[in-house]
């Protein structure tokens, strides 16, 4: 049996995937993009938050078993309500075994994965393969800059994107417009090429910044520190991607 | 909103009809003691003189008239009078006859004069009974005051060149309504006598069942099209809120002004109908606080309709609330109403059910506290080294001594007459008593406060001291005795490491079961009332959150110090259905799950579950139809009432300076969402300058 760490789970996410949905947030990411707003989600370790509201752990371990009884429990509710389990996090490819086991136990519950698409290719395949939808976060094409700003390559990410849509999977284009980093219109064009015509590609949805992005690093002893300006008016492009024949939604 | 409506609009926002008001109450006691009248006597002639002293006012806009301008309500007894009339006796309340709810159909079909000859019938037949024609005879002046004051209106319409509106004023509500508008300012004018007779938390019913026909018959005959019935419709609600400023009611807004949409007719068939909807969107559209809507829902409700409401949820007024009538009506059938009274159910001013016209029940007579029941127990058991059972045993007996103390205290109610009134009530005119007597139903409800924490409480003494023994019992009693002082990792553990109700989980559920069957049980145990009718146990607290923590004047129920969920000493109970305040929840999911285990056909006074969310999640089309589906499970999961509220900027701003209290409160940001009370200051402020600017 695997096991597992969590940060958070929350019942009724109403932005993650269709219908009433139940999204399990895990712990831990490869990737530090420097406008994140989840930082709890960064670490695999459990970390305190402190706050007026007073403290707590964030970082809980579940054995699959355990976290599978729990959706279980409300699989019918989200069943007739359109809706199903979202997996997010950080990134769930970092506790694929555990994710894996835990869908294989769900009692026929539509399963989204919520990813950066950073992982193995055997574990990118383990997980779509138990999802219905796929959630792909797309942040930049260029190498350099995606290295600068997440500290990470991209090649995983689009190399993943290929298996995605040779899978046959539905997949959502996720682009969080962060100003002078993603939404120039150079990367926002090379995202839309990089994914027109992909089959399974159901739309890309651009999430526009929200200078609230720094507001939980201090709760977790950290300083929100980031290498662009955040005061930049957004380019909110969807033209670009409407000239491929792309839908694009702005969340 | 046509300029007209705007402009009628910010006038009573802003007390434009204030100024016609005078202040200085008439005296109706002088002529009383002159006359050495009897009560009921007292009664019409307030009403009478009330009525009479009533200055017309005609606004320009309007096309629905009347306004209050006699701001008080006078006395009719000295108080020296009133004590010796009133000594051993128990006053609910104020003491008029309160959060009850006619059948304003009766007034509709029949109009006052139809009315008025019911009663000159039954006095021909009850010649030779005092009482009854005494009665009747009340009955009959206020009718005729409520006549001539609608005469006088007619009058001043004539002489202002308002032709419309005098032909209006000389049909109703003498007569039957001609016309849906004509339906609507009859319902005004007898509504508003109500309370200007002393009555208070006057209820509008089943406004889309006694409405509908007249609507109906206008809209298939062409003389009204969709919107200027909508119009006529916003108007009638816009004048529900000209004087409700003069409303007692323990805050501002609590003025029991509700009206019930939907469910089934009398019969079984769906009682939906095109006003069900049109209610909805008037109300989600003119966003005031009056009237408070309750809609009847099941299963199978229409998923459009349920958007609809949730629209009108997004208003951040607190309403529609919800209740399921496939647990509601079965529960009613269980305590003793029939079938077809059952399916007629209407929700008085906060969420109990109630008969329209056939109830004189007293819905509200007061809370068991569920708190003092379990503190008391665990301390006694505690100290008594009993084991857990035995805690669970003496938590039933303190229920049943709480009930049995509030029935004793009851079953020496004293209603004042209320002649007025019953002309609306099924029977009284016919048969000739009056409503204080009692009518087909004369339930006693009681609330059922602070179960959450209570149960909370006994999960954490099951869980630490008896199942895992981390915590010794002389430790725990020591802590709640010092309210925790110098014991904040104890106090810390059972807070935030105990079983807790809200999260579907069966050691706090089941605990919070028990309470309630015990409840029942003991009201059951109890029997009859002293007027015939039984106690109906509910699941509402009403203000008893608050007042069973900190205390409040004329209180029967004790104050509870700390309680062994960690709460401290002077922090408030869960409201209604509702996790313990500062418990962290995993959502609306978990929590209809824990409180959908409550056996509810034992437990039918009402008392919704309540939940907040963020105002976020009402943004889109879709989002608000996944509100729409979390109401239908709701009902699916057999859960009985529910009270959705949209986040406002005022829970932000208590948020902010409570935050211990709003550990669930998500709000979002982004394509994401956070805690609210975890985000930064500076980032708080920005989300709530955004709420700010969106309510305006």
């Amino acid at each position: 049996m695997n096991s597992g760490i969590v940060f958070d789970i929350r019942e009724f996410a109403v932005h993650d995937g269709p219908g009433i949905r139940t999204t399990v947030f895990l712990k831990g990411c490869p990737l530090a993009c420097t406008w994140c707003h989840n930082p709890e989600g960064q670490s695999v370790e459990p970390q305190v938050i402190r706050s007026p509201a007073g403290e707590r752990l964030a970082g809980t371990v579940y054995s699959a078993a355990e976290l599978a009884g729990y959706l279980n429990l409300q699989a019918e509710i989200l069943r007739n309500a359109e809706g199903g389990v979202t997996f997010s996090g950080g990134e769930p490819l970092l506790q694929t075994d555990f994710v894996a086991e835990v869908i294989d136990l769900l009692e026929n519950i539509h399963v989204v994965l919520d990813t950066s698409g950073y992982g193995t290719e055997q574990d990118f395949r383990s997980l779509i393969g138990r999802s219905d939808l796929i959630l792909f976060d797309l942040k930049l094409v260029d190498r350099r800059m995606h290295l600068q700003y997440t500290g990470c390559e991209n090649d995983p990410i689009l190399k993943n994107l290929q298996v995605l849509s040779a899978s046959g999977k539905p997949f959502i284009i996720r682009v969080p417009l962060v100003p002078g980093v993603t939404d120039t219109d150079r990367n926002l064009g090379d995202i839309a090429r990089a994914v027109q015509g992909l089959p399974g590609l159901e739309r890309v949805d651009l999430l526009p910044y929200n200078r609230a992005a720094g507001a939980k690093y201090r709760s977790i002893g950290r300083d929100f520190k980031p290498d662009y300006d955040e005061t930049q008016p957004l380019n909110i492009n969807i033209r670009i991607f409407e000239q491929l024949g792309i839908e694009v939604r702005v969340a | 909103m046509n300029e007209r409506m705007a402009r009628l609009k910010s006038k009573i926002k802003e007390g434009g009809f204030r100024p016609f008001r005078q202040t200085a109450a008439i005296d109706v006691l002088t002529e009383c003691e002159a006359e050495q009248l009897s009560w009921p006597r007292r009664v019409a002639r307030l009403v009478r003189r009330q009525c009479e002293s009533e200055t017309v006012v005609i606004d320009p806009d309007e096309k629905i008239v009347f306004t209050r301008t006699r701001a008080g309500v006078p006395g009719i007894y000295t108080p020296q009078e009133w004590s010796r009339l009133t000594e051993g006796r128990t006053l609910h309340e104020l003491g008029p006859i309160s959060n009850i709810c006619a059948d304003w159909g009766l007034l509709l079909s029949q109009g006052l004069r139809g009315r008025k000859q019911v009663a000159l019938a039954t006095r021909q037949r009850l010649a030779g009974d005092p009482e009854a024609r005494e009665f009747l005879d009340c009955a009959i002046e206020t009718i005729d005051a409520v006549l001539e004051l609608a005469a006088r209106y007619a009058g001043t319409a004539r002489e202002h060149g308002r032709d419309d509106l005098a032909r209006i004023l000389e049909q109703v509500p003498s007569g039957r309504p001609r016309s849906f508008h004509e339906a609507l300012q009859s319902l005004r004018i007898c509504q508003a006598v109500v309370w200007l007779g002393g009555n208070y938390h006057v209820g509008l019913g089943r406004f889309d069942q006694y409405m509908w026909p007249y609507l109906e018959a206008d809209l298939a005959a062409g003389r009204l099209g969709m919107q200027e019935a909508e119009e006529l419709l916003a108007e009638f609600f816009l004048s529900l809120n000209k004087d409700s400023d003069l409303y007692p009611g323990v805050q501002q807004g609590d003025n029991g002004q509700s009206l019930t949409l939907g469910g089934v007719r009398r019969d079984g068939s769906t009682a939906l109908n095109e006003l069900t909807r049109m209610v909805l969107r008037v109300a989600r559209d003119l966003a005031v606080i009056d009237p408070k809507i309750n809609l009847r829902i099941s299963s199978e409700t229409d998923l459009e309709l349920l958007c609809l409401a949730t629209e009108l949820t997004r208003q951040g007024l607190g309403f529609p609330q919800y209740s399921n009538d496939e647990i509601v009506i079965p529960g009613l059938l269980a305590h003793g109403y029939d079938l077809e009274d059952a399916r007629d159910y209407a929700v008085a001013a906060c969420w109990e059910f109630l008969i329209p016209g056939r109830g004189m029940e007293v819905v509200n007579s007061g809370a068991v506290s569920f708190p003092a029941a379990v503190d008391q127990a665990i301390r006694a058991g505690l100290e008594a080294k009993s084991d857990f059972e035995a805690i669970l045993v003496g938590v039933g007996s303190n229920i049943q001594a709480q009930v049995q103390s509030l029935a004793d205290d009851y079953s020496r109610l004293l209603l004042p007459p209320a002649p007025y009134y019953s002309i609306f009530m099924h029977d009284c005119l016919e048969q000739g008593y009056d409503l204080s007597r009692g009518l087909k139903y004369n339930n006693l409800g009681i609330h059922g406060a602070g179960s959450a924490n209570a149960a909370d409480a006994l999960a954490a003494v099951q869980e630490f001291v008896f199942e895992v023994g981390s915590v010794q019992a002389q430790d725990l009693l020591t802590a709640l005795d010092n309210n925790f002082n110098g014991q904040e990792p104890l106090r810390q553990k059972l807070k935030e490491d105990g079983p807790k109700v809200g999260w579907n989980d069966p050691r706090a559920d089941l605990l919070l079961v028990r309470l309630f069957d015990d409840f029942a049980t003991a009201c059951e145990h109890y029997g009859r009332n002293a007027r015939a009718g039984i106690l109906r146990p509910g699941t509402g607290s009403a203000m008893y959150y608050l007042w069973l923590a900190s205390g409040h004047e004329g209180m029967r129920e004790p104050v509870v110090g700390a309680t062994a969920d960690g709460r401290m000493r002077g922090e408030a109970f869960s409201a209604n259905l509702a996790p313990s305040p500062g418990v962290r929840v995993r959502g609306p999911i978990s929590v209809l799950q824990s409180f959908a285990k409550i056996d509810y056909r034992r437990v039918c006074n009402g008392g919704p579950i309540t939940m907040e969310l963020s105002d976020t999640v009402f943004r889109d089309p879709e989002s608000i139809r996944k509100v729409a589906m979390l109401v239908r499970t709701f009902a699916r999961l057999g859960c009985q009432q529910l009270q959705l509220n949209s986040l406002s900027l005022a829970t932000l701003l208590d948020a902010r300076a409570h935050p211990e209290q709003y550990k669930n409160l998500i709000v979002r940001v982004w394509g994401w969402s956070g805690y609210f009370c975890e985000l930064a200051p500076e980032y708080q402020e920005q989300i709530m300058a955004r709420h700010y600017y969106e309510m305006n």
